[in-house]
C-alpha cells in the first residue's frame, strides 16, 4: 500500500524540512528514536543524491519519493530524472585511499542502515527497504 | 545551526548545535576556516546540541581533520550522541577522530 507520494522541485534548500515532514506522516508506524534518525539519514541521503548527482541541481528537474508499507517492510523508492549512473562505480569509502575523502557516504550509509537497497532505471531510482518488527507494522 | 566559538587553555572549542547537513554544512567550514586563520592547532568540537548529522556533515569533520594534520595540529571531539556515533562507525571515521565523553576528557587529551 502506498502510504506516501510527493513529487518535490530540485531545491537543496528545502530537503530537511521535507524529509522532517515525511517523518511526521510516518509517526504511527512507532519506530523507536534510533530507526527514525537512521531511517530519516537515509532518506535524506537519498534525496540529496537525486537532486545533486541526478538532477545535477537542475531547478526544472524534480524528484519523487515513493513510500509503502507492506506486511513486513517499508519501502522508500527516490526517482531522479537526471541520466542516470552506474551504481557500481561508488568506490568503498572506508577503504584506506579512500578514508579521508570527502565525499562518497551517502550511499555506503543507506547500504549499510537499510535491509535491501537496489538501484533501478539505470540508477534513476533508488529502492529501500526496511524490513518492520511486528509492532512497527 | 548554531556554532559557538570558546578558547580554553589554548584549544579553540566549537560548540555546535542543530543539523549539520548539506544545506548548511558550509556554516561549520567557515567556522573552522576562522579556527585555523587563528592559529589555533588543538580544536575540540562539542556536538552535545547536535540532533542530525549526514555524509555531508562528516565531509566537513574530515575535511577540519587534514587541515590540522598539515599543521601538526589535533582535532577531538565530545557529547557525541549513539546515532551519530553509530554513522562514524559504519563509515569507519572514528578511527580518525578523537572522541570523548565529555570535554574534559577530551581536554585531558591534547
Amino acid at each position: 500500500m502506498i502510504i506516501f507520494d510527493q513529487t518535490i522541485p530540485s531545491d537543496m534548500s528545502g530537503v530537511t524540512e521535507f524529509v522532517s515532514a515525511v517523518f511526521e506522516k510516518l509517526s504511527f508506524l512507532s519506530f523507536d528514536e534510533p530507526t527514525v534518525f537512521n531511517l530519516k539519514l537515509c532518506l535524506h541521503e537519498a534525496v540529496v543524491n537525486a537532486i545533486k548527482h541526478g538532477n545535477k541541481l537542475n531547478s526544472k528537474l524534480r524528484v519523487r519519493v515513493i513510500i509503502k508499507n507492506e506486511e513486513n517492510k517499508l519501502i522508500f523508492e527516490v526517482d531522479d530524472q537526471g541520466e542516470g549512473f552506474d551504481p557500481q562505480s561508488i568506490p568503498d569509502p572506508t577503504a584506506e585511499e579512500n578514508i579521508l575523502k570527502c565525499s562518497g557516504r551517502g550511499v555506503f550509509l543507506i547500504k549499510n542502515i537499510m535491509d535491501d537497497v537496489q538501484f533501478q532505471n539505470n540508477g534513476k531510482t533508488i529502492k529501500m527497504v526496511k524490513l518492520l518488527k511486528k509492532e512497527e507494522g | 545551526m548554531d556554532i559557538k566559538l570558546d578558547n580554553i587553555n589554548g584549544v579553540a572549542i566549537v560548540t555546535v548545535g542543530g543539523n549539520i547537513n548539506m544545506d548548511n554544512c558550509n556554516e561549520l567550514r567557515d567556522a573552522f576556516k576562522k579556527v585555523l586563520k587563528d592559529g589555533k592547532t588543538k580544536v575540540l568540537i562539542d556536538l552535545a546540541k547536535v540532533v542530525f548529522i549526514d555524509s555531508s556533515g562528516i565531509a566537513s569533520l574530515i575535511e577540519m581533520f587534514q587541515n590540522l594534520e598539515k599543521v601538526g595540529g589535533k582535532m577531538r571531539l565530545c557529547h557525541v550522541n549513539k546515532n551519530i556515533i553509530g554513522l562514524f562507525e559504519i563509515t569507519k571515521v572514528h578511527k580518525l577522530f578523537g572522541i570523548f565523553e565529555n570535554r574534559e576528557e577530551a581536554l585531558k587529551e591534547f
